[in-house]
């Protein structure tokens, strides 16, 4: 055992493999590769506006390039949060359902490995390339960013762009396990990738329409005291945080925008006399801390779910 | 100089009898129709005056007459010249039947008695008596004076003096401004408008020299008096001027490190140590501590009220500050404010408020559990 790789790591290697050299894959990827340098273009185009001397954002320049865009094309992040998704369910939407079809899974649980290793390993596999792949991602438009404004990110700076990549790596993880979840369920991959396309669709156009249509609806009236207001604000934004895309917004803006202090609605006891200005890495991940909390655990319980239905699943060969 | 000016006469007196050699140039006996004139025989002046007499010779005679012409009674301190026709002259010739004019200029010396003082010119046997009263005592020296000697004000102030130097010698002169202050006073000299150590004045004239006095920082109130003086090897003047310091009220407030900054956690509270210092010169009392905080939060002083600050000390006052439970992470702003009824001190706070971990510490717990779920799910379902 010593010498020879433990059968999951060999899985994991096949499964990368395998990932890498799919044509879905290189068509993700070159559609990423497109919006990535889409949104570098239009943030650098964005740069040329004069700078807002009052903006506490100011000194956290570098962080820019993530997050402004001259109006053209979206920021690298809102680009992250909506074609991520689809890098997750594209890699997971068929992992056991196909090896199922084929015949192929029944043959691998011949072999004397565990059966948990298969989807652990597949899982594994499929966010390993996700987390290389956006790592990539944002350390190329790191430095075409360095290039073009010459100016180093600071420490923090960099920080933060990591802890951006590490809360995408886990939103994607998040409808990854979804998807898996689905291939799980459904026999057939076009069923699960389109209920998994659908959710998708629902959550990111579908979902902020409809708490829309319940704030009109139970909008307090123009006499309704602040702390009516406040409440209903409250109860809106708790019914959008509901949304993975909405939490995973909210904690790349706080982590990529130092002067975000808050997500929830404000009183005018908490902001009078609080001065503009940004906040230290770690207060803004304890801000972004419940977000990224639901995050996590979404992803887990999503995890949890495939795996527990993948245990008792009755495989049989052809 | 009554005495000097009867010396005088009986010297001219004396010349007199040297004179028939000269005098004989006029015929005897007709020296009466060579007369000199002149209007104004009596003229009242002040010390330092000029006065130009306007004197004719008229000869009555039948001949030309040439005379010497001279003044007689005259110390030589009185400079004086004659003059006419653009030349200085002693002597004069007079056609028969006509007359000549010329002018005599007397400079009055400055140092001069109050009085009158007769002389005369003479040419030939003919005399004419002019007489000068000086109106009043003349002086030979220097005068330094102010309309306005004394000045009040704070220990923060400037003093500004003007002050007039008078030249009454009869040279010009060069002073050289000195003033003997205190130690940590500084004195400064303004002349036409520019620090200058020393003034040149025109004799008989006079230049406005403004004085600048600032105090030390560290001045007791009280009265001082400064003399300032102008002198040159010849000639000096002093004069005493005198500035009154009223006491100064000031008070600072700030922290023994000077660090106006401090991290809270939300919730929570912190304590900071403040520090009074009465930076003034006089005693201060009842100081009161106030803040001005945001909504929420509470910041009590211990102690509330500090009853004495002598002038110099200072004081130590432990503030806490409770942050509101409601308060978002970042900066606020909270303000400290020292009152007495004569002088208010602040100093603004910034304070970085921290979210509380516990809301964390729940996430982390949240996650554990769901972690802990999936363990329980691999070993039960793990088939190992």
């Amino acid at each position: 055992m010593n010498n020879t790789i433990s059968p999951f790591w060999v899985i994991v290697n096949k499964e990368i493999a395998d990932h890498l050299k799919s044509w879905r894959f290189l068509i993700l990827l070159f559609i990423l590769l497109l919006t990535c340098m889409g949104s570098l273009y239009s943030a650098l185009h964005g740069f040329k506006t004069p700078i807002k001397s009052e903006d506490p954002n100011n000194a956290f320049f570098f962080l820019k390039l993530f997050t402004v865009s001259d109006g053209s094309l979206p920021s690298f992040a809102i680009f992250i949060s909506f074609l991520g998704p689809l890098l997750g369910i594209g890699l997971g939407f068929d992992l056991i359902n196909t090896e199922q079809n084929k015949g192929t899974l029944s043959r691998l649980l011949s072999q004397p490995i565990h059966r948990d290793c298969i989807i652990n390993a597949k899982f594994l596999a499929a966010l390993s390339v996700i987390s290389i792949l956006f790592f990539a991602l944002s350390f190329l438009v790191m430095g075409f960013g360095l290039l073009y404004i010459g100016i180093p990110p600071t420490a923090s700076e960099f920080w933060r762009v990591v802890f951006f990549d590490l809360v995408s790596i886990l939103y994607v993880a998040f409808w990854l396990n979804l998807s898996i979840l689905f291939s799980v369920c459904f026999t057939q991959p076009a069923t699960s990738a389109l209920s998994s396309i659908a959710i998708w669709l629902f959550f990111s156009i579908f979902y902020p329409m409809i708490i829309h249509l319940v704030a009109h609806a139970t909008s307090p009236s123009e006499m309704a005291t602040p702390h009516e207001i406040y409440h209903f604000q409250e109860f809106i934004m708790s019914l959008l945080q509901l949304s993975p895309s909405e939490l995973f917004n909210e904690a790349t803006t706080t982590l990529l925008m130092p002067s975000v202090r808050s997500l929830g609605p404000l009183t005018m006891q908490q902001v009078q006399g609080a001065i503009p200005g940004p906040l230290p890495l770690g207060q803004s991940i304890l801000v972004a801390w419940p977000q990224l909390t639901g995050l996590i655990a979404a992803t887990v319980i999503c995890f949890a779910l495939s795996y527990f239905l993948f245990m008792r699943r009755e495989v049989r060969s052809r | 100089m009554q005495v000097k000016k009867i010396l005088l006469l009986t010297v001219s007196l004396g010349l007199l009898s040297t004179f028939p050699t000269q005098a004989s140039d006029s015929i005897p006996g007709t020296s009466g129709k060579v007369m000199l004139y002149s209007p104004y025989t009596r003229i009242s002046v002040a010390p330092g005056a000029t006065i130009t007499y306007n004197i004719d010779l008229i000869n009555k005679t039948k001949h030309s007459v040439n005379l010497p012409i001279r003044i007689v009674g005259l110390s030589s301190v009185w400079r004086h010249e004659m003059k006419a026709g653009g030349w200085s002259i002693n002597q004069l010739a007079v056609l028969p039947g006509e007359k000549e004019s010329f002018n005599l200029t007397v400079n009055v010396p400055l140092k001069v008695n109050k009085g009158s003082y007769r002389f005369g010119v003479r040419a030939g046997q003919t005399y004419l008596p002019l007489t000068l009263t000086i109106t009043q005592k003349g002086t030979y020296q220097t005068e330094l004076s102010t309309e306005q000697p004394n000045m009040q004000g704070n220990s923060k102030s400037d003093f500004r003096f003007n002050v007039k130097l008078k030249n009454q010698t009869a040279d010009k002169q060069l002073y050289s401004l000195v003033s003997d202050a205190p130690i940590g006073w500084n004195v400064t000299f303004n002349v036409k408008g520019s620090q200058a150590t020393s003034a040149q004045v025109e004799a008989n004239a006079e230049e406005n020299i403004s004085v600048k006095m600032t105090p030390p920082a560290n001045i007791e109130a009280g009265t001082y008096n400064i003399p300032v003086s102008a002198s040159t090897g010849s000639t000096s003047a002093k004069l005493n001027l005198q500035v009154v310091v009223t006491g100064t009220f000031d008070m600072e407030l700030t922290t023994p490190d000077g660090r106006l900054s401090n991290k809270i956690t939300a919730g929570s509270k912190k304590k900071i140590e403040l520090v009074i210092e009465n930076t003034g010169s006089s005693l201060l009392n009842n100081i009161k501590l106030n803040s001005e905080k945001p909504e929420g939060w509470e910041i009590t002083f211990d102690p509330q009220q500090v009853n004495i600050l002598k002038a110099g000390e200072k004081t130590t006052v432990i503030a806490t500050v409770k942050a509101s439970r409601k308060a978002i992470p970042g900066d606020y702003i909270a303000k400290f404010e020292a009152n007495t009824p004569e002088v208010n001190a602040t100093a603004e706070f910034r304070i970085a408020v921290e979210t509380s971990l516990l809301w964390g510490w729940v996430g982390v717990l949240i996650i554990v559990i769901v972690i802990g779920g999936v363990y329980y799910l691999f070993r039960k379902y793990g088939r190992r």
